[in-house]
């Protein structure tokens, strides 16, 4: 049975704006696993996030291949990149980006509105322990719970894939192992993939593989034997 | 330049769309504001220019005969300082292509050049010579209405004698700005003008060699009218004075002051309400654009900028905006004021044109602009600039909502979450929403009242035309007649009913009110004429009492019960006392009714047909008018239809001229500010519709939550737009009543329905545009700003 989730053949990805370009991206290689925890690393404009952003079918490389599953995502129109988006892939990003207006709840709901096969919203907020603050704005919980609404919210849909931009980078440690703990739990439940962009060099330690970048490539893939669990991070 | 400045000039770049779109509704008001200032100063100065310059009198009399030396006794009279004498001379003119009978009020001229008051101004050709006696100047609505000009000879009756009349020239006077024919509310210049003829020349055709039976008087500066009046009626009694009046009552002059009252009314309702309008909307606008700069003002303060440097800064951006809408709405205003004035002139028959725009006009209206841009943008700096640095800078926190009675009804409606979004956005910034609301129903109340003027207008020419003239034709007799007249006019084939009608110029007064007006009879079986009050409904003839119009009886302070001393101007100047029986609403008109007994009581002439209401068979139309052209006892003959069209002309030409390039201008504000609104909403939801892109949200789906934002607003914003423009017209309306006519609140559907379609469509529009925002979104630029 073939495990492969994503397959990135010489990926590019080049920024124009005004007369200055700026290759982002410049021939990207990789294949991802289905169930693997991948994390990324590399200092800030070194691609993480472009790449990211590609995977998530946010964003279209210059040029090069992509495939998921039997998808090729490098052929597919806006419309068809977010039915790919709204089956597939949950975002969590530094900032949580909840939707001030809807509860906690209806932050979940917004997703399982729109998806196929969604776990009950109530069910997604039990597994990141909010339950019991499900009827809670986002301004009246503290931001290692707003981003805990976030995880429920991409784990909801129970997605094949979640992507996730310095999902602690606005915590403290002990809310960033939590939501850690609840991601890596995802990962181990519904057998998620789960991709980690991070500055947090500690994180690397509790995923399967590291993806090292510099100057938009991947200068190095580092495998781990044994993964840690979250809680055993040293941050 | 410093590099703050920099910023202002790319920041002014980059948001053109949006400033341009500020500037457009802020140019629209300062351009009604500078046409509305001009068209009006300009008209009012150039009739008192031309007033002035042809030295319109300021006392009329007529008379039936006086001799020449009653000028000299006038001029002696205390505050008198100029007199002057005329004939004036009704005729019948001999077209013989014309079916309809033309006529023309022959006034005398001194062919000496001696006149000093009325003073005609020549458009072409000369003033009439002595001793040439056919010999006329024509005015120049006339001369145009029929292609008549200087060599063109015509013959008339004068006097009941027929003699060849040569043209020589075309002119204008003062006192004939508007040439009303007997009987008729507005003036025809196809059928009605006025020549000017050479005294001697009218005096021969008239037997009145060294007599008159007009006067015309200047007043010294400071002198008493009512004095001078007083003592001319005094001079005049033994020779049928008819009484003398000031140039309030002088129709010429009523006339045009009732049309420009009218346009002063637009004057003043209007501009201020645009004005108040965009300041609105650009204190909303403006303020919301500039607080997304907050993190942007937060980094300025960092740096070590003062509150009051950002705010100047934020300033000098709002005042470049205004500056740009001054501009706009100069030109505009200019351009448009001054063709509008022109087309004005020619509708009045002005000879001169003042084109007056004071310097204080554009101060006036760059100030607002600039106040208005500067309240908005001051208001926004200001929320921002009060924040430490550090927190100017992160992020706003996460707007707090709490589930409301919004919310309990969301839930019972079972919203989505994107229903969600919708209705708490609106629920959590009431104000803002409620400023929304009120910005399109404000924009759609001014479309509703500036719409409604136009029905209001027909409404009127429909109920005074269709339900209260029945008739086909109306004739005015030279004097009043007895019945013989009207069986001699029911004889005529064709002619299917006749009834009189008497009208007597009289003067009634009421402790120190005096008003003069025409008292009209018609007799109890009347089925052409009916006095209609405003619903429309036939009031009846109260039996020997008057029935006054509101207006007058309002002029008068009279209500029903209680008498007015009624004195008849000419004829036997009978005086009496009578009680007021009822009121009616009318539309048009000032008058007071009597039955025929009543004003028999006063007249004593056993003739009660003044004028005859005819109800004809069309196809024998023609024959009737030449039958009565050739009635030498027919003064005017009046047709109902083309009264009506005339009316419906000149309210055209005179308030719709104006309303149309109002109800541009609110289409325009409108469009701007549901536009506005949109855009902004756009750019404060930007991230969370980004959002919702990366969650897997189509971007139809996504354009919903702004749209659907809009929709609701301007759903909301309909009844409250409706009730704006029910009370915006209202007010209008009663700001508007003149002499003339009044208006009645009669809109019609097609009004209601063509100002929601307005705010509909630009909130389409709106949609269209949001929509393709949503399109182009770029979520992870979005994103990123934030990260």
């Amino acid at each position: 049975m073939d495990r492969s989730a994503f397959s990135g053949r010489d990926l590019r990805k080049i920024y124009v704006t005004g007369e200055t370009e700026v290759h982002a991206l410049r021939g990207v290689d990789f294949d991802i696993r289905k169930g693997e925890i991948l994390v990324l690393l590399g200092p800030s404009g070194s691609g993480k996030s472009t790449l990211l952003n590609i995977v998530g079918g946010l964003d279209r490389p210059t040029s090069g291949t992509l495939h998921y599953d039997q998808i090729e995502l490098t052929a597919l129109d806006d419309r068809d990149l977010t039915r790919f988006r709204r089956a597939h892939i949950g975002f969590i990003f530094q900032f949580y980006n909840l939707i001030p207006s809807l509860t906690a709840q209806e932050n979940v709901r917004l997703v399982t509105d729109i998806a196929t096969n969604p776990m009950d919203p109530a069910d997604a907020l039990e597994l990141v322990g909010l339950a019991d603050r499900r009827h809670h704005y986002p301004a009246q919980l503290s931001g290692g719970e707003q981003q805990r609404v976030a995880v429920a919210r991409a784990i909801a849909k129970q997605p094949g894939v979640l992507l996730c931009d310095e999902p602690t980078g606005a915590l403290d440690s002990k809310t960033g192992v939590r939501v850690l703990e609840t991601l890596e739990a995802a990962n181990r439940e519904l057998d998620t993939t789960l991709l980690i962009i991070t500055h947090n060099a500690g994180i690397a330690a509790m995923a399967d593989r590291v993806f090292h970048f510099l100057d938009g490539k991947i200068a190095r893939i580092e495998s781990n034997t044994h993964r840690i669990h979250p809680s055993e991070i040293t941050w | 330049m410093k590099a703050l400045d920099l910023k202002l000039m790319r920041d002014l770049w980059r948001m053109r769309g949006q400033a341009l779109a500020i500037a457009v509704v802020l140019a629209a008001a300062s351009a009604t504001f500078i046409l509305s200032m001009g068209v009006h100063r300009s008209l009012f100065d150039t009739r008192e220019l031309y007033y002035s310059e042809n030295n319109f009198g300021d006392v009329f009399a007529s008379m039936t005969r006086a001799p020449r030396s009653v000028i000299d006794q006038v001029a002696k009279i205390e505050g008198v300082q100029q007199a002057q004498g005329s004939i004036l001379q009704y005729a019948i003119l001999d077209f013989p292509d014309r079916v309809e009978a033309v006529r023309a009020l022959l006034q005398s001229v001194d062919e000496r050049g001696r006149d000093r008051i009325n003073l005609v101004t020549l458009k072409s050709g000369r003033m009439p010579a002595l001793n040439q006696p056919g010999e006329v100047v024509v005015d120049e609505p006339f001369a145009l209405a029929n292609a008549v000009g200087p060599g063109d000879e015509f013959d008339a009756i004068i006097y009941g004698r027929k003699q060849r009349l040569r043209v020589v020239g075309i002119g204008l006077a003062p006192n004939y700005v508007n040439a009303l024919a007997p009987g008729d509310i507005v003036p025809d210049d196809t059928r009605f003008g006025v020549f000017w003829m050479g005294e001697g020349a009218l005096e021969a055709a008239t037997d009145r060699t060294e007599a008159i039976n007009a006067l015309s008087v200047k007043l010294q500066r400071g002198a008493s009218e009512a004095d001078v009046i007083r003592a001319i009626d005094r001079i005049l009694e033994p020779y049928g004075g008819t009484g003398a009046y000031g140039r309030d009552n002088h129709p010429s002059h009523v006339f045009l002051e009732s049309e420009l009252d009218q346009l002063e009314a637009m004057v003043r309702i209007f501009p201020p309400v645009f004005l108040l309008v965009a300041t609105f909307l650009v204190y909303v606008v403006l303020g919301r654009m500039i607080l997304t700069q907050r993190s942007l003002i937060g980094l300025f303060k960092a740096f070590g900028y003062s509150d009051a440097a950002v705010v100047w800064h934020y300033l000098k951006f709002a005042i470049a905006i205004a500056i740009l809408a001054t501009i706009l709405g100069t030109i505009a205003g200019i351009w448009m004021a001054r063709s509008l004035t022109e087309l004005y002139a020619r509708h009045y028959h002005f000879p001169i044109l003042r084109f007056n725009l004071a310097p204080s006009v554009f101060l006036g209206s760059g100030l607002l602009a600039v106040a208005s841009a500067a309240i908005g943008a001051v208001s926004g700096v200001w929320s921002a600039a009060r924040l430490v640095p550090a927190v100017a800078m992160s992020p706003p926190p996460p707007p707090i909502y709490r589930a409301g009675a919004v919310e309990r009804i969301g839930r019972k409606a079972g919203f989505t979450a994107i229903g969600h979004m919708i209705v708490r956005h609106i629920a959590r910034w009431p104000t803002r929403s409620a400023m929304t609301v009120g910005g399109v129903a404000l924009s759609m109340g001014l479309l509703f009242s500036t719409l409604q003027f136009i029905d209001s207008s027909k409404f009127m020419l429909e109920s005074y035309f269709f339900r209260s003239q029945q008739q086909d034709i109306s004739v005015t007799f030279t004097e009043a007649r007895n019945e013989d007249v009207l069986y001699e006019l029911a004889q005529m084939p064709g002619v299917l009913r006749v009834e009189p009608v008497r009208g007597l110029s009289v003067e009634m007064s009421n402790r120190n009110r005096v008003e003069r007006t025409a008292l009209e009879a018609v007799p109890p079986d009347a089925k052409l004429i009916a006095r209609i009050d405003q619903a429309g409904n036939a009031i009846d003839m109260p039996p020997g009492g008057l029935m006054l119009s509101r207006q007058l009886a309002d002029q008068l302070d009279v209500e029903p019960g209680e008498n007015v001393y009624v004195k008849m101007l000419g004829g036997r100047r009978t005086e009496a006392m009578l009680t007021v029986g009822a009121m009616v609403d009318e539309f048009i008109g000032n008058r007071a009714y009597a039955s025929p007994s009543t004003i028999e009581v006063l007249a004593r002439d056993g003739a009660p047909a003044g004028a005859a209401m005819l109800l004809i068979d069309a196809s024998k139309r023609a024959d009737i008018l030449r039958d009565l052209k050739a009635m030498p006892t027919v003064l005017s003959i009046g047709d109902r239809d083309l009264e009506m069209a005339r009316f419906e002309q000149m309210i055209d030409e005179n308030i719709n001229t104006m309303i149309v390039f109002y109800i541009g201008f609110a289409s325009a504000i409108a469009v701007g500010v549901v536009y506005n609104s949109a855009r902004i909403l756009f750019s404060e939801r930007a991230h969370e519709l980004a959002t919702l892109r990366v969650l897997g949200y189509h971007r139809f789906e996504v354009a919903v939550v702004l749209i659907g934002e809009i929709a609701l607003l301007v759903v909301a914003s309909l009844p409250v737009g409706l009730f704006t423009g029910y009370w915006l017209a209202q007010l209008m309306l009663r700001m508007f009543g003149s002499d003339l006519f009044r208006l009645p609140f009669a809109p019609s559907n097609a009004t209601y329905a063509e100002s929601a379609t307005v705010v509909l469509f630009a909130a389409m529009l709106t949609a269209i545009v949001v929509a393709r925002r949503v399109m182009r979104l770029d979520m992870v630029r979005v994103l990123k700003a934030r990260d």
